[in-house]
């Protein structure tokens, strides 16, 4: 039995080589510089170009092709921005860093399903070329980005001292407030770890995925593969769309509670008074 | 020689039990989530445009399905 269970063990090993982690290609002066790194260089620099060039080529009268795709993923984005909002013109405030993210992470997700980037081009017996979101250190970059702007906004929108009171509502004499407010406090820490996971989760699984079907479909993996590629396609899209939505509600939550507990704070600082004045008259 | 083969058939049979263990809970949650869905555009076809919301969550619960696939590749 356990020949048995070996041998399908030595069935599994031989399978299609995965990688979770990038992998270094070289070196300039100490710094490792891994496969991810080199392919979001070059993702980088075709996202601005094509993104300053869709802006320039923009007018007033709608026009066909790649340009209306962008403006109506624009328009979408604002959107579901003015619903969670529920304001256009906050939306229209907020509108450049969250469009910004989703062309980023959907346009990296679509750049990493060309053919050849993963493990079909090889350097140093190393896939040379590794897409960006495929990579933790990427995507946690971009969740840290983004809780740190989404907390900037909220700072500048209720002020520091509403912004804190929010994670702390309630009574401040009550010790369960102070428990659940570093509960609060401790969450926005997993809310980055959970945005960086989800994104890293599903493209690195869908390459996974991917390269399982080419090894099973041998000959035949162009077609056994293309279902998976259509279907990591939607799923780009799909986690573009959850990661923007996902720090816009975040960031909704942060700045609509502001408001709450401001008659509560008001009157225990009129006891405060109230007290100080007592005692100066005694 | 046969220690080394148990070791290797105990980690193979716990991949195995990780994955279908695993799996339960984040397949049970997005029945659900598909299920009330499908109630609520049912009862009230108006509810049809949440379809993005319903995907965002299934997008969370996902994660934790995703979490057990990716352990199947580092151990």
């Amino acid at each position: 039995m356990f020949s048995t269970l070996t041998s399908l063990m030595h069935f599994a090993e031989t399978g299609p080589t995965v990688h979770i982690v990038p992998n270094e290609l070289f070196t300039i002066h100490g710094i490792p510089i891994t496969n991810s790194m080199l392919y979001a260089w070059i993702s980088g620099t075709l996202i601005v170009l094509f993104l300053v060039i869709v802006a320039r080529m923009m007018t007033v009268r709608p026009r066909r092709g790649v340009i209306q795709i962008v403006e109506a993923l624009t328009e979408f984005i604002v959107g579901m921005l003015e619903n969670s909002f529920r304001s256009r013109k906050k939306a229209l405030q907020y509108a450049p860093y969250f469009v910004t993210i989703f062309f980023f992470v959907l346009l990296n997700n679509w750049l990493g399903l060309i053919p050849g980037i993963g493990e079909a081009v090889t350097y140093n017996s190393e896939p040379l070329l590794r897409p960006f979101t495929a990579d933790l250190n990427g995507t946690l970059a971009v969740a840290v980005v983004t809780m740190v702007v989404v907390q900037h906004f909220a700072i500048k929108e209720s002020g520091w001292k509403r912004h804190i009171r929010h994670y702390f509502a309630g009574s401040l004499v009550n010790p369960a407030t102070w428990l659940f407010g570093l509960l609060e406090v401790f969450t926005e820490f997993t809310r980055v770890a959970s945005l960086a996971l989800r994104l890293f989760l599903n493209v690195v699984i869908g390459e996974i995925i991917i390269a399982v079907f080419a090894y099973l479909g041998h000959l035949a993996a162009p077609i056994t593969s293309l279902p998976f590629v259509a279907l990591e396609l939607f799923v780009g899209a799909l986690q573009a769309y959850i990661f923007v939505t996902l720090s816009a509600a975040y960031l909704a939550v942060a700045t609509q509670h502001g408001h709450e507990y401001e008659a509560e704070d008001e009157a225990l600082e009129a006891t405060a008074a109230s007290i100080k004045s007592v005692k100066s008259a005694k | 020689m046969f220690v080394a083969e148990l070791t290797g058939s105990v980690t193979i049979l716990g991949k195995g039990l990780m994955v279908g263990l695993g799996m339960i809970g984040p397949a049970i949650g997005i029945g659900l989530v598909g299920n009330a869905f499908i109630n609520a555009v049912g009862r009230n076809p108006e509810a049809a445009k949440f379809l993005g919301q319903a995907l965002v969550i299934i997008g969370i619960i996902e994660l934790m399905a995703l979490l057990v696939f990716a352990t199947l590749f580092i151990i």
